[in-house]
């Protein structure tokens, strides 16, 4: 399985990342991806925009390794992941992760695995800018939960 | 003691030195970038795709001595009668060790120019071998001596210590600066720990990393790196609540992992990414 995991300020655009990960393979049927973008409201309303921070180096191993999990959970043919990091404003794309497979089940729950883990595993922290103050954001645990889902599997 | 660039009402003034009279003044400042080995390696070897790093950071930090009146606000326009900017690679450490030292007769004092010229040769390696290493930080730009004037001499080696001589190493400490006047240099030679804390953290604590001596860690693990750290400054408890994670060596570590010289360890709030 062939993978790539980038942390980057830039925007990107996920019909160029998808070509350029699967474009010229004709063993893939199936591609998910997924785009997780800012929302404008969260733990308090009226978010203008927030700040992602990382832990270079690790950050890139936890997503490697995340990757790699998937990999040898389903029949992969690929699986990519790009995280934005820096000030982002509400409807910015943050996430992007894509899970290519023979058949599409496999592609849909490696991507849903994929995120579920970033979530409670990769070093990213989100600090919110609001009408009212900057916070850090708390983790969640409903994201503890989903995560916990594929452990119990 | 008062700050001299501020008046009687509190406001930012440049301090009026015509009547002052001339003296021979020197001062010596230093700094560090660290990097990752193959990226000293190949800085060495004259192998970055910018050409000849070395050369250029020095004329970079003489420059910018010259022209430190155009960056700090309320600094003098000196007539410079030296700027020294000398590079030392260390392979234990991984890093290049910077020192300014800048000199002249006149009224001013000429640490800011030290000091001006290691940032900026310290940010002259970085753009120099950043194509190639992104995640170099620039550690510990402090003052190492000065001579002349009427505040004295001063050196960082005969300054008091600390009972415990953690190190920040990031110049973002402000909050620290205070009570960290031991030295660098003796940090360096010690084995040491490289602690440090992202994010929300780093935040509540006030600064970025430090340097911990091994000497003064009684169990060679994370738990002796947090009890040493608390026995210093009680903000340090901190590190105990329940969520903060732990790396070590950017893998993730638990209260009895074991530290050696030259780890890194890592503190943070649990990740919101996503």
């Amino acid at each position: 399985m062939a993978w790539e995991v980038r942390v980057q300020e830039s925007p990107f655009d996920v019909g160029v990342e998808q070509a350029r990960w699967f474009g010229n393979r004709h063993d893939i049927g199936a591609v998910v991806s997924f785009t997780g973008l800012v929302r404008d409201f969260n733990e308090r309303p009226d978010v203008q925009a927030l700040t992602l921070e990382h832990f270079p180096g690790m950050t890139e191993k936890a997503l490697t390794d995340i990757a790699r999990a998937a990999g040898e959970r389903w029949q992969l043919e690929g699986v990519g992941i790009i995280h934005r990091i820096g000030r982002l404003a509400p409807g910015d794309a943050i996430v992007l992760v894509s899970a290519a497979s023979a058949h599409r089940r496999d592609a849909f729950e490696a991507c849903d695995f994929v995120m579920d883990y970033l979530k409670t595993r990769a070093p990213f922290w989100k600090k919110e800018h609001t009408a009212s103050g900057d916070y850090w954001v708390s983790e969640r645990q409903s994201d503890r939960n989903d995560a916990d889902r594929w452990e119990r599997q | 003691m008062t700050l001299t660039h501020l008046n009687a009402r509190g406001e930012a003034h440049m301090v009026d030195v015509a009547d002052k009279q001339e003296t021979r003044r020197e001062a010596t400042a230093s700094g560090r970038i660290r990097m990752r080995p193959e990226t000293l390696a190949l800085l060495a070897e004259g192998g970055l795709p910018k050409g000849d790093v070395l050369a250029t950071a020095r004329i970079a930090g003489i420059q910018a001595a010259k022209r430190t009146h155009e960056l700090i606000p309320l600094c003098h326009a000196l007539a410079l009668s030296k700027v020294t900017v000398d590079f030392e690679l260390d392979e234990i450490e991984s890093c290049v060790d910077v020192t300014a030292t800048c000199r002249l007769n006149g009224r001013t004092g000429v640490e800011m120019e030290a000091l001006t010229a290691v940032s900026v040769a310290c940010l002259t390696l970085y753009d120099m071998c950043k194509a190639v290493d992104k995640a170099m930080t620039i550690d510990a730009v402090q003052l190492e001596a000065k001579r002349g004037g009427r505040s004295g001499d001063f050196s960082r080696d005969t300054a008091p210590g600390l009972s415990i001589p953690t190190t920040p190493d990031a110049a973002s400490a402000p909050t620290q600066a205070v009570d960290t006047k031991t030295t660098v240099s003796k940090a360096d030679s010690e084995p040491s720990i490289r602690v440090r804390f992202l994010a929300e953290l780093r935040e509540r604590l006030g600064h970025e990393s430090l340097t911990l001596p091994v000497s003064a860690l009684a169990e060679a693990d994370i738990q002796g790196v947090k009890r040493a750290l608390r026995d210093h400054q009680e903000q340090y408890a901190m590190l105990d609540e329940p969520r903060i994670l732990i790396a070590c060596n950017q893998t993730l570590a638990s209260d009895d992992t074991r530290v050696e010289p030259g780890d890194e360890v890592a503190f943070f709030p649990p990740v919101t990414g996503g």
